[in-house]
């Protein structure tokens, strides 16, 4: 593509040339694009997805860069949909060159935005925890798939709280529908009965009708699976104020924005590979170097943006194995390498998916969530059994 | 059963209270205001704010209609009054406020999704069924604010004349009426009455840019078939927000939340003066 | 008075000229644009197709709409649910293609139907296109797992082509469709969608099925924009329900007013500009440069309605200092052919009424009105004001009007029909106000009034205009023939009075109706208009109805005069029968009472 660019560059323009100029002066940076909600549904985690990138990306140039280049973060806006990521995945691949996107998103922008990867052919390393299922030449993944993370709340809410019958909300998406099938599969496995499931568009604010049927159906127990952000917040907010008292399991909530609902967050039940509890000295120190640098602007890590500063140190890891920041030899690289981060030892070996430590929590009254359980590298599952 | 009264009512006095403005706009100067969706916005923000500075959250609605009354003022005088000849250009104009509108609020507030403080939480008891106090509490706004209305338009000078203008606009001219302040105050007042909505609003949900834009439609087509009357308005809110309820509960919220656009257009093509008398 | 034929080929050469110029450019663009450009060019280009629909609707047609978007989306998803659901295979491909282009005319049609029928408020076609993109949007929700709902579908196999090929193909379709819009927009048609803009009604009474006009142009536009949205869809390998949304849909308004709508120029520029400006700020200034839209868009409507291009086009003619105006395209008056008059020939009346009558509620404005009138008659209709005249010509002239009773044209019953079908019958209604198009030339409205008789063509303008001897003679006495190339909002009162008569005359009617066609026209004018008016019942056998106040001018003209008096007829007789009358001077004088009293 340079080299097109430059055989052009006569007719280009004079700003090109100079573009062109200005960045054979430096040594030339390695470019990670992160294409990220900043506005509509994901914009409440989004901002500390975008600090965890800038921690990871600060701490690598502190130390040399990666192969001797500094690293320079390209952030887009996808609007946490198809349409708007496009236009990210465009910009970053075809206008910014990035070398590698990094980054959290609605399963709608991921998949609007893959086939774009798939043309610019440049790692996409997704950091987001999703409905699973998702394969591509040119995709990792470090979070968690429902495979993952479903079982525990299940299981706890069956076992130890006795209960039968369950209520499936969702927004009405990838992510949403694909949570609540693995979910509904499950629980009749496990002999529960499912008494409803609904779902509302991705960026519906009203559940009025919903919260109606779920309270005319009296569940022993709600799973719910939105958009994260805004949809998950009114959806808490709407049955805290309708009273529904059932057991509350919420499978897209993470910690900052639980600690965002305030005393309507209390009680619920989540799975997550992340919380800030976690007793281990990496956590500790990623901890205390994200309150170093953003101080009072700190928005609290959590089980999206933790992952995303793991894979930056993934894609460090694996550019240094491969001597390249070529695709071919950088993808080859990714399944092989890994890195001890606030989650633990994290490497993308299965099947492009990562094994991962898992915990069951509840939210207290305080935003701070109470590790009830925990379940050591639980596997993915067969999610590419034709990628390796 | 006793519960889909309640959304149903409920549900209705949103819709009303989120409508009450475009309807005065629209009566007296017959022009659909796209604004309103900025309005109400504004209103959700200035929620945002009163939350931030910590205070009372009741006090998000004084502020909110201020700032709306005062926006409202300002944008009457300098772009709807030169569109007066031009009906369906004050519908752009006032849609491209609304841009203008959310893009300043973006670059003052951040593009993201953010939540206020609802000035009563929980549930209570009524008719048998535990329900949202806030959407109680929202019933009694929307009746409030028809009596407001109610009791401005009959029982004051301004009302009278505001009256007299929607009735028939040169014929009061004729009397003496200055229409040009009954069009300024119409229109100051409705944009408050919007930014007033979107502080009552944002409570149940959170505040974005383009939170306005959903509810523009809903509220713009409630007013075409209110005509310019606060009693159909009462009328068409709770026929179709109850209708928009029923559907959402048996059939699917998606359909649900098509039943006021479809329901309206068609309300129209059938009897274009919609719930209003001839 | 030049000949036309010459003016109109250099404008057809001048486009073919340029829209070679233009393809050569898009042929050459991806060879010295970089990829990222060429990338957003592409569906900078299809929107671009889409704009100019939106131009045609709304800046020459004057329908504004928001629902464009509507069908852009239809197209998009034919062809993501297609190639998702069904596989990609040419087959397929195109069975895709032709099924969303059908659906989107389909839909266009509904529209139309929704929104033109009698009698619907002009802005109930803003509404229902309002709605259109949100129910499809929700539909689109609805589909689950089928349709993506709010992810929409992405990756599916779609046709494997380069950028640079996908460029050039919506570059092509761009310069074509603007060529061929250009070239419409000038025909005689395309004066058209001016008149209906300007004055439906008058199109309305020239005969004109405008409902039809209007559904088919909706209908076409559909097609073009599920066409572009299907491209999209095919291009990107991404389809969403925002592509069908309200949002894209006003955005296509904003980009259009901007460019300067009625100038398909502009709004392509518009959307091409604004797409690609916003595709490179989005990174650094998404708020800011969308602010500034905004602000343009919000300022161009209240300041510069007609948009920016026409201001610089206007500046840059005068750096030249070429005259701005182009010249008027200006034809010859012709003869019209023979044709045998309807009617003719046949002993029945031209017009009869029966137990015909109007009420508004309670109020009755025309009651049991018993009429008939032969060809040849010139029935002058009189009264005080309120005695049901006016509504009775209404009435005449639109099936839809009478609460009661029947009315026969030639030997057809109107029953229900509607202004343009009762032309087809005969008549021919003058309004009393002169209701004529402002900004068309006066050539272009008497063309107009032939509209009826001689299809307009799609991609010409006439060389002629033929009108039929009446017509042609009142053209000539009042001068207005030296007047073909001027704007007839620039005519005078009486002009444009005589104008309407001559556009009525045009329509080769067989029962006249007129209403005032004297009033505020001076003495000569009146004296002019009435030779006329005898001459046309006496040599052509034209039935005349004719509502006058003059009592004077109905004297000297009339062949029978008919007194309507609180919606009934209280006299029916010659002219000195009835002009001499006590009781038609009691009328005048306002004595009200006696004459209800001798009337009942």
């Amino acid at each position: 593509m340079n080299v097109k660019l430059g055989g052009c560059a006569g007719v280009v323009g004079l700003g090109a040339i100079l573009a062109l100029a200005a960045s054979a002066l430096a040594a030339d940076p390695i470019r990670i694009g992160v294409p990220v909600g900043l506005s509509g549904a994901n914009s409440v985690v989004a901002p500390s997805v975008v600090q965890s990138a800038q921690l990871a990306v600060d701490e690598i140039n502190a130390k040399g860069g990666i192969l001797g280049r500094p690293l320079q973060l390209e952030v887009a806006d996808d609007g946490s949909g198809a349409a708007g990521a496009q236009k990210a995945f465009d910009s970053l691949i075809f206008q910014k060159k990035a070398n590698a996107l990094i980054s959290m998103e609605t399963s709608a922008a991921r998949n609007a935005g893959l086939p774009i990867v798939a043309r610019g052919k440049v790692p996409f390393i997704y950091t987001s925890f999703y409905e699973g299922r998702s394969c591509s030449p040119y995709l990792y993944v470090d979070a968690w798939v429902p495979d993952q993370q479903v079982a525990p709340i299940v299981d706890y809410f069956m076992q130890k709280k006795g209960a039968k019958t369950f209520f499936l909300v969702g927004s009405d998406y990838a992510f949403g529908r694909g949570m609540l099938d693995f979910t509904r599969q499950y629980i009749q496995k496990e002999g529960g009965k499912i008494l409803g499931e609904e779902y509302a568009p991705m960026d519906a604010t009203d559940w009025t009708a919903i919260i109606s049927k779920v309270r005319a159906a009296n569940p022993d127990a709600l799973v719910t699976s939105t958009a994260g952000g805004a949809p998950n917040v009114t959806l808490t907010k709407q049955l805290r104020g309708a009273g529904i008292k059932a057991l509350y399991g919420n499978l897209a909530v993470d910690e900052g924005t639980a600690k965002g609902m305030g005393t309507d967050a209390e009680g619920i039940y989540i799975s997550a590979s992340y919380l800030t509890s976690i007793d281990s000295p990496k956590n500790k120190e990623f901890l205390a170097a994200m309150k170093k640098k953003f101080g009072a602007e700190l928005k609290t890590p959590n089980d999206l943006s933790v992952p995303e500063y793991e894979g930056v140190y993934l894609y460090k890891a694996a550019v240094e194995k491969a001597k390249s920041t070529d695709t071919a030899p950088v993808i080859k690289a990714l399944a092989e390498v890994s890195f001890e981060g606030p989650r633990g030892v994290i490497q993308m070996s299965k099947q492009r998916h990562a094994p991962l430590t898992m915990y069951l929590g509840q939210v207290q009254g305080d935003g701070s969530v109470k590790v009830l359980e925990s379940f050591k590298n639980v596997d993915p599952g067969d999610q590419c059994p034709n990628l390796k | 059963m006793s519960a889909q009264f309640l959304d149903i009512v409920t549900t209705a006095a949103i819709f009303y209270i989120v409508a009450a403005g475009l309807l005065i706009i629209f009566g007296v100067m017959k022009i659909i205001n796209f604004a309103h969706g900025g309005f109400l916005t504004i209103g959700g923000y200035a929620a945002l704010v009163v939350t931030e500075l910590g205070l009372n959250p009741w006090l998000a609605l004084p502020f909110a209609a201020l700032a709306g009354l005062v926006i409202g003022a300002l944008v009457e005088h300098f772009v709807v009054r030169p569109l007066y000849a031009r009906p369906l250009d004050a519908i752009l104009a006032t849609w491209g406020l609304g841009i203008v509108i959310g893009q300043l609020i973006t670059i003052a507030f951040g593009r993201e999704v953010q939540f206020v403080q609802s000035p009563v939480q929980g549930a209570t008891a009524v008719l048998g069924e535990s329900y949202s106090q806030y959407r109680l509490i929202l019933v009694l706004g929307a009746v409030l604010l028809a009596a407001a209305l109610a009791a401005i338009l009959q029982g004051t000078r301004l009302g009278l004349m505001t009256r007299a203008v929607i009735m028939n606009e040169s014929l009061a001219r004729g009397l003496g009426i200055n229409s040009g302040l009954v069009r300024f105050a119409s229109f100051s007042v409705g944009s408050a009455l919007a930014s007033l909505a979107g502080a009552l609003i944002t409570p149940l949900s959170s505040v974005d840019p383009n939170m306005g834009v959903p509810w523009l439609v809903n509220a713009f087509m409630l007013v075409l078939v209110s005509g310019t009357s606060l009693v159909s308005l009462g009328i068409a809110t709770l026929v179709l927000g109850g209708a928009q309820v029923l559907i959402s509960a048996y059939w699917s919220p998606i359909l649900g939340s098509l039943t006021i656009v479809v329901l309206a257009a068609v309300i129209l093509r059938i009897r274009p003066q919609g719930f209003a008398r001839e | 008075m030049s000949k036309a034929v010459p003016a109109v080929a250099p404008e057809l050469r001048k486009v073919l000229g340029l829209a070679i110029v233009a393809l050569a450019a898009v042929g050459v663009a991806p060879f010295v644009l970089d990829i990222y450009t060429v990338n957003i060019l592409v569906r900078s280009l299809l929107y671009a197709c889409v704009a100019l629909t939106v131009d045609i609707l709304w800046g020459y047609t004057g329908i504004l709409t928001f629902g464009q978007s509507a069908f852009f989306g239809i197209g998009a998803y034919a062809c993501g649910l297609a190639f998702t659901h069904l596989g990609l295979s040419p087959g397929i491909a195109v069975l895709a293609f032709v099924g969303g282009l059908a659906i989107a005319a389909a839909t266009a049609a509904l529209v139309g139907w929704l929104a033109f029928g009698y009698g619907v408020s002009p802005i109930y076609v803003s509404v229902v296109t309002l709605v259109l993109p949100i129910v499809v949007t929700q539909v689109l929700f609805s589909g689950g797992t089928f349709t993506g709902s709010s992810s929409g579908l992405s990756g599916f196999d779609t046709v494997d082509l380069e950028v640079e090929t996908w460029f050039w193909i919506a570059g092509a379709a761009l310069v074509v469709l603007t060529a061929a819009a250009w070239v419409f927009v000038r025909s005689d048609a395309g004066r058209l969608l001016v008149a209906i803009r300007e004055n439906e009604q008058r199109c309305e009474y020239l005969g004109i099925n405008t409902a039809l006009l209007k559904t088919l142009l909706l209908v076409v536009a559909a097609l073009v924009a599920a066409a572009a949205g299907y491209a999209y869809a095919a291009y990107t390998d991404v389809i969403a329900p925002e592509l069908a949304g309200f949002v894209f849909g006003t955005e296509l308004v904003i980009w259009v007013a901007l460019g300067g709508r009625g100038t398909l120029i502009g709004p392509v520029t518009g959307t091409i500009v604004i797409d690609l400006v916003s595709a490179y700020l989005s990174g650094s200034l998404p708020f800011v440069w969308k602010l500034v839209i905004g602000l343009a868009f919000v300022l161009v409507i209240v300041v510069l309605p007609q948009g920016i291009v026409p201001v610089i086009r206007g500046a840059w003619q005068r750096i030249l200092g070429r005259s701005g105006a182009r010249a008027a395209h200006v034809p010859a008056l012709e003869p019209a052919p023979l044709r045998a008059l309807q009617g003719e020939g046949g002993t029945g009346p031209a017009v009869a009424l029966s137990g015909l009558s109007r009420r508004y509620g309670s109020l009755r404005v025309l009651e049991g009105i018993d009429l008939s009138a032969k060809p040849g008659e010139l029935l002058s209709l009189v009264g005080p004001n309120g005695a049901g005249k006016t509504t009775l010509i209404r009435c005449i002239a639109d099936g839809h009007e009478r609460s009661a009773g029947r009315v026969v044209v030639q030997g057809h019953d109107i029953g229900r029909r509607p202004p343009q079908r009762c032309v087809a019958f005969g008549i021919g209604r003058k309004f009393q106000t002169a209701n004529v198009f402002e900004t068309l030339t006066v050539a272009e409205c008497l063309h107009l009034a032939r509209a009826r008789l001689e299809r307009p063509s799609l991609w010409r303008r006439d060389a002629a205009v033929r009108l039929p001897e009446p017509a042609h003679q009142v053209v000539v006495a009042t001068g207005l023939d030296r007047q073909l190339g001027t704007a007839v909002k620039h005519l005078s009162h009486g002009m444009k009075q005589a104008l309407e008569l001559a556009m009525v005359l045009a329509l080769e009617p067989s029962v006249l109706l007129l209403d005032e066609p004297t009033a505020g026209l001076t003495k000569p004018e009146r004296t002019l208009i009435g030779g006329i008016l005898t001459a046309l019942a006496r040599k052509h056998a034209l039935c005349i109805l004719l509502v006058e106040h003059d009592l004077d001018f109905v004297r000297e003209i009339s062949s029978r005069v008919v007194v309507l008096h609180q919606g009934r007829i209280v006299l029916d007789g010659t002219v000195s029968e009835v002009v001499d009358s006590a009781l038609v001077r009691t009328i005048y004088a306002g004595e009200e009472h006696a004459v209800a009293g001798a009337a009942s």
